[in-house]
């Protein structure tokens, strides 16, 4: 059956490359041309045309879509490093940012900029000519506006400010530019603020504020945990503070004689990602400091991290900077990365690693993605990633080949062995619960809703994993009736405290007297706070307890209340491809919603599903591999199958499936549907690779330290010539093959101007033997050359000016 | 591989190239109303699921990755979602009907041809409505939309084996469903 199968994809291939219908059918079994021949009839059965009518419609719809989202002030992008939201490397993030605040700050500025220096130079020429057009162009009119003040003739603005007195264009551009946040050089006005933000006082003590907050030099801002914020500059830089970052302004302004910018911060720890506008003034400066380096950028995206012992790590994701300490400077250029240790030189620059897979070895090196990655002492590794998990990876190329991973973050647990009951409790011992028949082990990580309240009868809700023994091991237990509300719970950082309501996270969270709340808890603590969402829309909390590191999670059921962007109950949140939605929800659908609480505070949702109302309780999901189809078996779970459950596909053993069940009185688990799962597209990740060209044929590329890649069919976005930093996205399928899917170049190196040849010899002039002295034709100027001897000693510097030797002609 | 136009047309509109919306909604609307088309009993449900499916795709694109999986496949996935939500919400897991072809003899002056192609549409309709589901949206995907083995493995979520395994089952039972015509 496979051959024919095989053998039938092949001629279909061979038929959709164009090839004609004998040609493929030669040679082929009756059955298999048949079907060909079927396949190819169906490609030609007339469907009914579209009404045009409702198409125009339908596409100018569209396009107004289109046109009111780039309007909206967008959300920035999830630059969020580690958090795995950030679903490409930055330096392929223009066109995100192309659509945050900041690069629309940018913009704005830029076209401010064109527009009032069109502006004035059109007033310039038009004082030159005296005699305006009949029918003036804009700038003529604009041009054409009284200008005796002197600030009007100046070339260039000084900020991104407008001339006063080019009025019109002032007042063109006053909605786009005006703003409360920026456009004052010597201040920065703090944006996008999460969890808890802090300002030093002049007296010394932390104020916290929020979304709005100016500050100036001398001034020091800091974050808490699940915490950042952005730090906006009057020309449209910016500053993302990550959570636990502390940074002083140093300097902020703009030199009014050439128009300037001047930024220059220190950071004592934690990460900041920064945007910096080009300037075109030559006394521009952007800098950061950091207790071991100093970076100093002009125009460009860069990461500065700062660890707790001090050590500087400076990541380039756009441009290039200079990063210098203990007297010692390189140049880190997109796609690169530097270390600069206390005390030390910088470390030379090397290439990084980027991307997401499957983990399939840990320990001291680990395998992502089917690529190996050394960790080391500083390797961070963020939700304890097990063998199966999908993860984020950062890492270095050192020039040994040797790939080191930075950075290791779990983004989702493998979707394999989990599974969900409902069900009534039937027994509690110690080490193992019965819910709805079933034995479900629980042991210390067991995380139990309201341990000392659920009762026998009681109806909960379990999550777990499937051991493989085929052992249910309880993660999660919830009490899932008799509640004032909805459910929620979260792990969020305090912000206030108030005698009745706590603000965690952005989140109001009622406490009474019910409320148990953990001993010693104040700003700034991480708290998973477990609660219902009442009739009233409060959150009323059941449990404020302080977090543990690996609980940075949220549930929560509720209404769902917009979608582009997602709020339910009230919540805003985010997602991102990996984010299992169930298809067709709705505005002012019941959801649940399960996710990931970032480390800037962002809420990510992992899964959101619609509940049904008459969803039948006693219902086991999970995910498992099939051990046996006749009996069926999933994880060692034998399964009962009747005619009407719905099997999807051709199953095998060996497959991943998911398995909904109902359980039966007797225990059974009787499924109602078992449904083939792809793991992730069916590949092991991708990764974003950076590395320097070497050499360039038309089919084929050179890259130092990597193999040489075959260019045919890949799709490649900039010139490539030896000398340029290019990113290649390679996938990784799960039998290990790879697949170039685009290459990006990514840093174009200033072009080397070869060096002039070598002077011709110098012929031996006409020699005066007697005072050594030589004859020279002298040109003073194009109109009068004339014949002169000169002293051999001055020969060079009349032959810089044009002389020639010899008499003049 | 990455279709590359599509690719192109993507990131422009990513990047705020409104127009680019237009052309990706031309070169797909067609293709994307025949596969809804397959699922709906009548056009004008067709043409409103188009019209969301398209609409979700701008809302979403700025999400969109391609991390080796086509545009294509990931604008089917929409729709196949769409249409599956589409049968829950009216209740007819196995309705499969073909839209209705009365704009056909409005097109196509030649009463030969008209009985013809009605007759094929005919068939292919009810041939089709005797398909496993599974093999149904693979050989609706494979020949009426025309989307490669690896683009209706992506859309459907299944591995490329089981796909063409799928294929090549869907073509054995649609050919025996045509002969018992």
């Amino acid at each position: 059956m496979r051959e024919l199968e095989d053998l039938l994809q092949e001629r279909l291939e061979q038929l959709e490359a164009g090839a004609p219908l004998e040609v493929c059918l030669a040679g082929l079994p009756e059955e298999a041309a048949d079907l060909l021949t079927l396949s190819a009839t169906l490609r030609e059965v007339d469907y009914p045309t579209r009404d045009s009518e409702v198409v125009a419609a339908q596409r100018a719809h569209l396009l107004k879509l289109a046109a009111q989202q780039q309007e909206k002030p967008t959300a920035s992008p999830p630059q969020a490093r580690r958090s795995g939201t950030r679903l490409l490397p930055r330096w392929l993030q223009p066109l995100r940012a192309f659509s945050s605040v900041g690069a629309l700050a940018f913009i704005c500025a830029t076209i401010a900029v064109a527009v009032i220096a069109i502006a004035w130079w059109s007033s310039r020429d038009t004082q030159v000519a005296s005699v305006p057009s009949p029918h003036p162009t804009s700038e003529a009119r604009l041009a054409q506006r009284p200008s005796a003040s002197p600030t009007s003739q100046a070339p260039v603005v000084q900020s991104a400010l407008p001339l006063p007195t080019v009025e019109s264009t002032y007042y063109v551009l006053l909605p786009v530019i005006s703003g409360p946040e920026i456009r004052d050089p010597q201040h920065a006005t703090l944006r996008e603020a999460r969890g808890l933000v802090q300002v030093q006082t002049d007296a010394g003590a932390w104020s916290t504020v929020n979304t709005g907050h100016v500050v100036q030099a001398g001034q020091r801002i800091r974050t808490g945990r699940l915490s950042s914020v952005k730090l906006a500059f009057y020309d449209g830089s910016q500053a993302r503070m990550g959570a636990k970052t502390e940074v002083s302004v140093d300097e902020l302004d703009a030199h009014r004689s050439d128009g300037s910018r001047v930024v220059a911060l220190t950071q004592w720890h934690g990460e900041t990602d920064h945007d910096v506008v080009p300037a075109s003034a030559p006394g521009s400066r952007y800098k950061v400091r950091t207790p071991s380096a100093t970076a100093e950028a002009k125009g460009t995206r860069f990461h500065v991290l700062v660890t707790a012992d001090q050590i500087t790590r400076f990541n380039v994701d756009e441009g290039a900077i200079s990063a210098t300490g203990m007297n010692a400077t390189v140049t880190v250029v997109a796609g690169q990365s530097t270390t600069v240790e206390s005390g030390q030189a910088p470390s030379e620059p090397v290439f990084r690693i980027t991307g997401e897979g499957q983990v399939t070895q840990i320990g001291a090196t680990w395998i992502i993605a089917g690529q190996t990655f050394l960790t080391h002492d500083g390797t961070v590794i963020v939700g304890n990633p097990q063998v199966g998990d999908w993860v984020f990876v950062e890492g270095r190329l050192l020039p040994d080949d040797t790939r080191i991973a930075d950075w290791i973050v779990l983004l989702r647990r493998s979707a394999e062995n989990r599974f969900t009951i409902t069900g009534r409790v039937q027994a509690i011992e110690d080490a193992a619960w019965t819910v709805a028949g079933q034995s479900i082990v629980v042991d210390d990580e067991t995380d139990i809703e309201d341990d000392t309240e659920i009762e026998i009868g009681d109806l909960v809700r379990v999550e777990g994993v499937i051991l493989q023994d085929g052992t249910l091991l309880a993660e999660h237990i919830l009490l899932v009736e008799e509640q004032p509300g909805l459910p929620f719970r979260f792990t969020g950082v305090v912000q206030e405290i108030a005698e009745e309501t706590w603000t965690i996270s952005g989140v109001a969270t009622t406490v009474d007297e019910a409320t148990t709340i953990d001993e010693g808890l104040a700003v700034g603590a991480v708290v998973q706070v477990q609660g219902w969402i009442l009739d009233d829309g409060r959150w009323l909390a059941r449990t404020i307890r302080r977090a543990e590191e690996e609980q940075c999670q949220f549930e929560f059921t509720g209404e769902v209340e917009s979608i582009a962007p997602w709020v339910v109950a009230g919540i805003s949140f985010e997602t991102d491809e990996w984010t299992a939605i169930e298809p067709g929800i709705n505005i002012g659908d019941q959801v649940r919603v399960k996710g990931r609480v970032l480390e800037d505070g962002t809420w990510l949702a992992a899964e959101i599903e619609r509940l049904d109302q008459d969803e039948p309780v006693l219902q086991i999901v999970f995910v498992g591999t099939v051990d046996s189809i006749d009996p069926w078996v999933v994880s060692h779970i034998p399964l009962a199958v009747d005619d009407e459950t719905i099997i999807e596909g051709e199953v095998a053993v060996g497959d991943l499936v998911r398995v909904t069940a109902s359980i039966l009185p007797d225990g059974t688990w009787l499924a109602t549907r078992i449904e083939p799962i792809s793991v992730d597209g069916g590949g092991l990740g991708c990764l974003y690779i950076t590395a320097v060209v070497v050499g360039v044929s038309p089919d084929q590329l050179e890259l130092l330290n990597w193999p040489p890649v075959d260019l045919e069919g890949v799709p490649v976005e900039g010139e490539l010539t030896v000398g340029s930093v290019v990113m290649l996205l390679v996938c990784v399928d799960t039998d290990g093959s790879i697949t170039i899917v685009r290459i990006v170049v990514i840093y174009q190196p200033e072009p080397v101007v070869p060096p002039p040849p070598p002077a011709p010899p110098v012929p031996p002039p006409p020699h005066d033997d007697q005072n050594d002295r030589v004859t020279i034709c002298h040109k003073p100027n194009s109109k009068n050359p004339h014949t002169i001897t000169i002293s051999r000693s001055a020969l060079q510097a009349h032959l810089d000016h044009g002389d020639t030797i010899g008499p003049c002609e | 591989m990455l279709d590359t136009s599509d690719a192109d047309l993507v990131k422009s509109a990513q990047g705020g190239d409104v127009s680019a919306i237009g052309e990706l909604y031309d070169r797909h609307h067609e293709h994307i109303f025949r596969y809804v088309c397959s699922h709906v009993r009548d056009s004008h449900s067709a043409e409103d699921l188009t019209g969301e499916i398209f609409t979700r795709m701008v809302t979403n694109l700025p999400n969109y990755r391609p991390r080796g999986v086509p545009f294509r496949a990931w604008l089917y996935r929409i729709a196949h979602n769409l249409v599956v939500d589409h049968y829950r919400q009216q209740g007819k897991h196995d309705l499969v009907p073909l839209c209705h072809a009365e704009t056909l003899s409005e097109q196509d002056d030649d009463p030969g041809s008209i009985v013809e192609q009605r007759l094929t549409v005919e068939r292919v309709k009810h041939a089709m409505a005797r398909l496993d589901p599974s093999q149904r949206e693979v050989v609706m995907l494979r020949f009426l939309v025309g989307l490669s083995l690896r683009e209706v493995a992506l859309t459907l979520d299944k591995t490329v084996a089981a796909v063409k395994s799928l294929q090549h089952r869907g073509l054995l039972a649609l050919r025996l469903a045509l002969q018992q015509e």
